[in-house]
């Protein structure tokens, strides 16, 4: 057997006792979470074939390095299967790119989660649910894939609510919060394949993100987009605020944004996703009058300021948008950005499954 | 009903320890007259006002003789390693704070 790293003892007479265990180390998110015994963590690394001490990545403001082991502990705790294995270590790789910035979304105040959106073929492989009850529980894989990203943060880097972590209200997505895209069932491009994949790759986007925020809409697709970019537009948002940048010229710090749209994918055959993206991101904005009644803009109001708009999006590119949730209804939802680009922006890595 | 026999299981620590390199603190000033001072403004609201204030109060009652200013690009983000280096070239001490 691999050498595993530190390990400890665990004495027990039935699975109570056990996940009791777990609780009493601390190392719960606060659900029953299954031991990590040094059998089970070796089939998952058996599954992927990888060097426990391998470290994935660091989180240097923490001092913190993290091994595919750890990873590997930290999944079979969460409920994985070992299949499950390569998407959390490819989520794990994709927060701990120095782009993401990890550090921030999840020491901040902002209450933001850490979304792992999962492409490709292990979508299908995995039965990663992309249809019905997109965000809500009912689905192995996206509970536990979800869950798993979650222990990682709170056991191997230290994301520890009250210390490391400030969220000032939280957010339920901390609990798990993984989705695919129903990229089989649309004609748009998959998110994975915009951002430098094959089709025939998998991938998994994280992105540090507020709670999705559901978008009820009828009609024809210019109907739908308007009601998706009027709940975007919202006052309270981390793009609708200021503070924290840099950069002041534009007052507002301005994020990527999710969006998921549902439903019948052939109302949209006349839309492309840059179509799409390229609505959104025009007219995602909010009026300056109403900035300086929320006083996000200094100064009192002026003539003209209800029909000056500020964008909160900075480009077309910087909405993900993808196709998922029930085919029952056209229902979308938005999710903002933790945090403006310059402090966290979203990543891709690819999911590297065996024997492919 | 009699209690079962408790077995013995080897767990993995799901859990990482800080891994904190030894490190010499700088020289302390034996005054600050005369000396240059840098700033690291971290883009929280307010904390160019803060630090502003701050730069003020040394010049006039501790008579430094310059101040530096670096703005980083994001209050969660480190500040770039080549900009801190210049800046260390520039100053004899250096004030990093916080504002919100």
């Amino acid at each position: 057997m691999a050498n595993l790293g530190d390990t400890t003892v665990g004495r027990w007479s039935d699975v109570f006792e056990a996940v009791e265990r777990c609780y009493e180390l601390g190392w719960s998110d606060g659900l029953p979470a299954l031991p990590p015994t040094e059998y089970r963590v070796s089939q998952f690394l058996d599954y992927v074939g990888r060097d426990p001490s391998e470290i994935v990545g660091e989180i240097s403001e923490r001092r913190r390095e993290i091994s595919v082991g750890k990873v590997a502990a930290n999944a079979v705790m969460a409920g994985c299967l070992p299949e499950y294995l390569p998407v959390v270590l490819a989520a794990t790789e994709a927060m701990l790119a120095p782009e993401f910035n990890l550090v921030g979304p999840s020491s901040s105040m902002g209450g933001s989660a850490i979304l792992s959106i999962v492409n490709g073929p292990i979508v299908q492989e995995l039965n990663i649910n992309s249809r019905n009850n997109l965000f809500g529980p009912g689905n192995r894989a996206n509970a536990t894939i979800g869950r798993a990203v979650r222990l990682i943060l709170m056991n191997a880097c230290a994301t520890i609510p009250g210390l490391f972590d400030r969220s000032v209200i939280g957010h339920p997505g901390k609990y798990t919060y993984c989705i695919a895209e129903a990229e089989t069932e649309t004609h748009w491009t998959a998110l994975h394949v915009e951002r430098g994949f094959s089709p025939e790759q998998s991938a998994v986007t994280t992105f540090a993100g507020e709670a999705p925020r559901q978008v009820r809409s009828t009609g024809k697709p210019v109907a739908i987009l308007y009601a998706i970019a009027d709940a975007a537009s919202a006052l309270g948002t981390s793009l609708s605020t200021s503070g924290s940048v840099g950069n002041k010229e534009q007052g507002v710090r301005q994020g990527e944004i999710v969006v998921t749209i549902s439903g019948d994918s052939n109302l949209w055959k006349d839309w492309s996703k840059q179509q799409v993206r390229q609505y959104l991101q025009a007219n995602i904005h909010r009026s300056v009058a109403d900035l300086k009644q929320a006083q996000v803009f200094p100064g009192d109001l002026e003539p003209g300021d209800d029909e000056r708009y500020i964008s909160l999006v900075p480009e077309p590119e910087d909405v993900l948008l993808i196709f998922a949730g029930g085919e029952e209804s056209n229902m979308a939802s938005v999710i903002p950005s933790w945090g403006p680009k310059v402090a966290s922006t979203a990543v891709t890595k690819e999911i590297k499954v065996p024997g492919k | 009903m009699t209690q079962a026999q408790q077995t013995e299981h080897v767990l993995v620590i799901p859990t990482t320890e800080a891994i904190v390199l030894p490190f010499d603190g700088a020289p302390r000033l034996p005054t600050l007259a005369g000396t240059r001072l840098g700033i690291i403004d971290d883009s929280k609201r307010n904390a160019d006002v803060l630090l502003e204030e701050l730069s003020e109060v040394l010049r006039t009652r501790y008579e430094i003789s310059d101040v530096q200013w670096l703005r980083k690009p994001s209050a969660s983000k480190p500040a770039d390693p080549v900009e801190l280096k210049e800046l260390v070239e520039k100053c004899d001490s250096v004030v990093i704070a916080i504002g919100d």
